[in-house]
């Protein structure tokens, strides 16, 4: 052996070849082996602090965690992840929402669905008829200033009983004059009066 | 091979099969007798895995959601389960993985919203403050400054340095073993564990004197 070797040897372990060799026994689950450290109590009482220490470090460690999980917590928690993977594997439940008293999909829907497109198709109807009706009488326009005529003059005769202010007089005749005017008018002309409007289809 | 040795490895085949069972009644949609093997496996590594998760997160019900969520995890994925590795490995990765999650996710959170004090003895439950029968009072408060000089200490190492301290020295992995959890090789595992030590060395020695000038103060004053 050499001498820069021997003294090498002799000389005291440092920190770092301590935390090293520590290190290394604790990673290959060995005893840490050094030609000084068997020869050197003073480096052996080092290794053995810094053994202590560590070890210290790990039991207050692994008793604190310990603490926290005592066989109830830890039966708590072996049951609520069997409860997690049960409920992860069954099939996903669909939630009704808004819950309804009555279903939606049930057999009066359909009864209420059939009267309200009768209810429907009886308004298109009754429309429809309403306008055949209009439209037959705008293409007789005779027939109705006819019966116009004889309503006008109905009155005119039960009032002839009765004495007439001069005024209701003169009326009558104008309206006689205009009359006899509509009823020599021509054809094109009756068409528009029959589609005008009259004040006692107003009141009406 | 010691004793301890050979458990492992026997609880190791044991893992290899029963993951392998689970694996094939999940396929077959033999459910509820794949979840009945599968709680030998849970029983198994249910507590070491709490402590790992405990000492990532120093928070137990935070721990006990995480250990939740990696068994549920490594459950339905345990056809990605690969049998050369050992499944202690695999499931502690998971559980790494979302300890780590949780720890970026906490990080986040107190950076917006203020965290709650805790009580006026620093106890975080009424529980161990009555709990009676154990070490004295001075003692339980001995251990416990103990306990959160070295929690800080830890929290001060870079992250990996940090896992490879746990996993080597709490667990008593061995370097190929911390090399299959973290994905580093065995000579950095050896050198980030060493770095660890000599951090830590040098964190306790200091909040020691730190603590001791404090108290030294007190006493002056």
């Amino acid at each position: 052996m050499s001498i820069i070797n021997r003294l090498r040897m002799s000389a005291h372990l440092d920190e770092a070849a301590l935390v090293s060799l520590w290190t290394d026994a604790t990673l290959a689950a060995k005893a840490a082996v050094h030609p000084h450290l068997e020869r050197c109590p003073a480096c052996r009482h080092r290794f053995a602090e810094l053994g202590s220490l560590l070890v210290t470090m790990r039991v207050d460690a692994v008793s604190e965690a310990d603490e926290h999980f005592s066989a109830e917590r830890l039966a708590a928690q072996n049951a609520q992840i069997f409860r997690r993977l049960e409920a992860a594997e069954r099939p996903a439940r669909v939630i009704a929402f808004p819950t309804f008293t009555q279903p939606l999909t049930s057999r009066s829907s359909n009864a209420s669905r059939w009267v309200a497109a009768g209810l429907a198709a009886g308004l298109i109807v009754g429309v429809g008829v309403g306008q055949l009706i209009d439209l037959r009488h705008s293409l007789t326009p005779n027939a109705r200033i006819d019966a116009r005529l004889t309503k006008t003059a109905a009155p005119v005769t039960t009032a002839s009983a009765a004495p007439l202010p001069i005024s209701s007089g003169r009326d009558e005749v104008f309206l006689s004059e205009l009359d006899a005017s509509i009823s020599r008018a021509p054809a094109e002309l009756r068409a528009l009066d029959a589609f005008t409007p009259r004040a006692g289809d107003q009141s009406r | 091979m010691t004793g301890a040795q050979a458990a492992g490895l026997h609880g190791r085949e044991a893992d290899s099969a029963a993951a392998s069972a689970v694996k094939a009644m999940q396929a077959d949609g033999r459910h509820a007798e794949a979840r009945e093997r599968y709680s030998e496996l849970v029983g198994r590594h249910q507590r070491r895995a709490s402590r790992i998760a405990f000492h990532y997160l120093r928070d137990a019900a935070e721990a006990d959601e995480a250990v939740q969520d990696a068994f549920v995890k490594a459950y339905q994925h345990l056809n990605s389960f690969r049998e050369e590795l050992p499944f202690e490995v695999w499931f502690t990765r998971i559980l790494i993985n979302g300890c780590l999650d949780r720890i970026k996710a906490r990080t986040r959170r107190e950076k917006w919203v203020a965290p709650m004090p805790d009580g006026p003895t620093g106890e975080r439950d009424f529980g161990e403050r009555v709990a009676g029968g154990g070490p004295s009072p001075e003692e339980q408060l001995l251990s416990r400054e103990r306990r959160e000089t070295l929690a800080r200490a830890l929290a001060r190492l870079p992250e990996r340095q940090r896992s490879v301290f746990m996993l080597s020295h709490y667990e008593g992995c061995t370097s190929r073993e911390v090399s299959a959890l973290t994905g580093l090789n065995e000579s950095t595992v050896r050198v980030h564990l060493f770095r660890a030590i000599r951090k830590l060395r040098a964190l306790l020695a200091e909040g020691t004197v730190s603590g001791m000038t404090v108290e030294k103060q007190r006493v002056n004053h």
